[in-house]
């Protein structure tokens, strides 16, 4: 079932469709900011912005593919 | 009873579920009956150990937060007796009543500031919400993002820039700069909040409204505006208590003429640190009218807080 | 759609009347709506950010208007981001942040589980419970400090009496390690009605059939909650989570009136950070590139979560 899912969603990322890209672009999102606030690594937070700006930049593109 | 259900909870369930929730709202309410009951304390009440529940109610507190004080001589004292009710109540720590403090003008300042700006965010969201609720308004789903993105803005970050454009246009510490900005700020919650209340308008009343000759203008005054007024009325409420509670903005960009209350009550001091009875006092005059249009407000609270979202 | 009733009905009317009904075309009607609020909106917020971008590349300084503003391309950035004091102010933001929710989702979800029971009078209690939310931060955030207070706060002393702790042997506000701690028990209490509102709008869209459907499954009452309904509420906490997240991660008007970020910076959020560096010290651009870094990560949460916002509107 799991694997069915990545199997889905990776059709979907080829295709170009909104769905899976648009939680691509969340994951990214998130990664960003756990990476801004975490505790443990200075690098991690150096590059959080960089990741962030991608993650946001991507959401805005992808949110106009089509379902 | 309308007969057995099994989603029903038992008599024992509803008790247990009573007892807890109303023990929460018992506690979570203690600090607001506190700052209440402080507004009516005499100074040495309001930091007795330990804490008073109860004491003798006098209205110190609310004499102090109207008015400015001076200590007088006793010779100065004895020769003139006090005039006035609250003249006497000073009166024991050997002071006069010399003038009124800022609070009354910088409650003014927050109903002015916060009518102002809710009649403009009501009266630009009610058109915009109207046209994004039935016109095909191209990119509608990004303009709505992006007004609703504006909401999130931290306040801060925007508050640079926004002060050296006041400061530019001379807008700075006025009312009108006030009313703009928060304008701006509710106005996403404006249009979010009425295309809710618009969209469950049936468009059937407004069809009819055209067939029977009326421009859309005339369907829209006419027809959808007195249909959609609860709406409206609830939304101006929370543009109200948003710009009523705003503390970021105006602590940055307002200092004298434009300060609302909410950065001044922190600044009440009296002797040797802030008058805990006039704070209280302030705090209660600022936050009982909150208190009751919450209530009034209940049944719409969800959609406020969610941007008309969750409807319930 | 609307358009073709009311084209009909105004192609079915002489061509001068239709014009009278229809009066502005559809379009026209539109802009005329909507234009004010855009411009409102790109007036106030879209050229400051503009204008904020371009600052965050320069070096300007408000109170030193004479220094010469030079463009110092991405240093700003590259100060901010290898900065460990700045780091330090976003794990006080995280700390802050991790609490609040962790605290407002478990007692919110519990009292809208409680109140769902239905029992009599909850319409009231609801009411009740809600108000702090609604109130100033600011105002109720400075009154907090009263209750704070060692010896003769009413905190302390409730702590004191079910403790047995002496209520002047501490400090919320003044101890290193429990500062951050009166900042998350003040925001909890604060907006745990918050995320109570909204789990509660989501226990009530569970319709009850499912819940007799899992009846005759013989399906037992600790199961239905896990599969019933915290997978139906979920969406619904996810909002809230999202919601609270963005509102505390941009937190400043309780927080500055409690601790105002001390003692030490303990409680400085990065807002209060922020204000420091931009209106205390004064470094414009630098703090403008602090602002933009603030701006994209809230940026980029908003549109999770006008996504989450639209999932629950579907439901």
């Amino acid at each position: 079932m799991i694997i069915d899912f990545f199997k889905t969603q990776i059709k979907g990322l080829i295709r170009l469709r909104r769905g899976p890209w648009e939680m691509l672009a969340s994951i990214l999102i998130a990664l960003g900011v756990v990476m801004l606030m975490q505790p443990f690594a200075l690098v991690a937070y150096t590059y959080s912005f960089f990741v962030l700006l991608v993650g946001t930049v991507m959401f805005i593109v992808v949110s106009h593919f089509p379902e | 009873m309308s007969g057995f259900s099994v989603t029903e909870p038992s008599r024992g369930q509803k008790w247990i579920a009573g007892i807890l929730v109303v023990t929460y709202a018992l506690v979570t309410l203690l600090p607001l009956l506190w700052i209440i009951a402080t507004g009516f304390k005499s100074p040495s009440d309001a930091i007795a150990y330990p804490p008073k529940a109860v004491f003798e109610p006098t209205l110190e507190g609310y004499v102090n937060l109207f008015t400015t004080r001076t200590r007088q001589t006793p010779d100065y004292l004895a020769e003139n007796p006090p005039e006035t009710w609250y003249d006497e109540i000073v009166r024991k720590y050997d002071m006069v009543v010399v003038g009124p403090s800022r609070y009354g003008e910088r409650f003014l300042n927050s109903i002015i500031i916060g009518f102002g700006s809710t009649f403009l965010s009501v009266f630009l969201g009610t058109l915009a919400a109207y046209a994004f609720s039935r016109y095909k308004v191209p990119l509608k789903d990004d303009l709505l993002f992006f007004i609703l993105s504006t909401r999130m803005m931290p306040p801060i970050a925007v508050a640079i820039p926004i002060f050296l454009m006041f400061r530019s246009l001379g807008l700075s510490d006025t009312h009108a700069g006030m009313i703009l900005l928060y304008t701006a700020v509710n106005l996403s919650l404006a249009v979010w909040l009425l295309k809710g209340f618009i969209d469950e308008i049936p468009r059937e009343y407004e069809e009819a409204a055209l067939i029977d000759g009326y421009t859309r203008f005339q369907a829209f005054y006419k027809v959808v505006l007195p249909q959609a007024a609860t709406g409206i009325a609830s939304t101006a409420i929370f543009c109200l208590i948003f710009a009523w509670n705003e503390y970021a903005f105006a602590v940055l960009l307002t200092s004298g003429t434009a300060q609302t209350a909410p950065p001044f009550i922190p600044t009440i001091i009296g002797v040797g640190g802030q008058d805990w009875p006039a704070v209280a006092a302030g705090a209660t005059l600022f936050l009982l009218p909150v208190m009751v249009f919450t209530i009034l407000l209940r049944k719409h609270l969800l959609r406020g807080i969610t941007f008309g979202a969750v409807r319930k | 759609m609307s358009g073709t009733v009311m084209e009909r009905a105004a192609n079915a009317t002489p061509p001068k009347l239709a014009r009278q009904i229809k009066g502005l075309s559809d379009k026209t009607i539109a802009w005329i709506f909507v234009a004010p609020t855009i411009f409102l909106l790109l007036a106030v917020n879209i050229f400051p950010l503009i204008w904020t971008i371009r600052l965050s590349f320069t070096n300007f300084r408000v109170n030193r208007a004479n220094l010469e503003t030079k463009f110092v391309g991405l240093r700003n950035y590259e100060r901010i981001l290898t900065d460990s004091d700045i780091w330090l102010t976003m794990q006080a933001t995280a700390h802050f942040l991790f609490w609040t929710l962790f605290f407002q989702v478990l007692i919110g979800f519990a009292l809208a589980w409680l109140i769902n029971r239905k029992f009599k009078g909850n319409d009231l209690w609801t009411t009740i419970i809600v108000l702090p939310m609604m109130l100033s931060p600011a105002v109720v955030g400075n009154f907090w400090t009263f209750l704070y207070q060692p010896q003769i706060g009413l905190f302390n002393y409730a702590i004191a009496f079910l403790t047995g702790a002496d209520p002047s042997s501490f400090s919320m506000i003044g101890e290193v390690s429990l500062a951050p701690w009166s900042i998350v028990i003040v925001d909890t209490w604060m907006w745990t009605p918050f995320v109570m509102l909204i789990c509660l709008a989501g226990l009530r869209s569970i319709p009850d059939s499912i819940y007799e459907a899992a009846e005759c499954d013989r399906a037992s009452k600790w199961r239905q909650f896990w599969t019933i309904t915290v997978p139906m509420v979920l969406p619904f906490l996810m909002l809230a989570v999202l919601f609270r997240g963005i509102e505390n991660f941009k937190m400043f008007d309780l927080v500055v009136q409690l601790t105002g970020g001390g003692p030490g910076s303990t409680t400085e959020l990065t807002s209060i950070n922020l204000k420091r560096e931009a209106f205390e010290k004064w470094r414009t651009g630098y703090a403008s590139a602090y602002a933009i870094i603030l701006f994209v990560t809230v940026f980029g949460l908003a549109s999770i979560y006008v996504k989450a916002l639209n999932k629950v509107k579907e439901r």
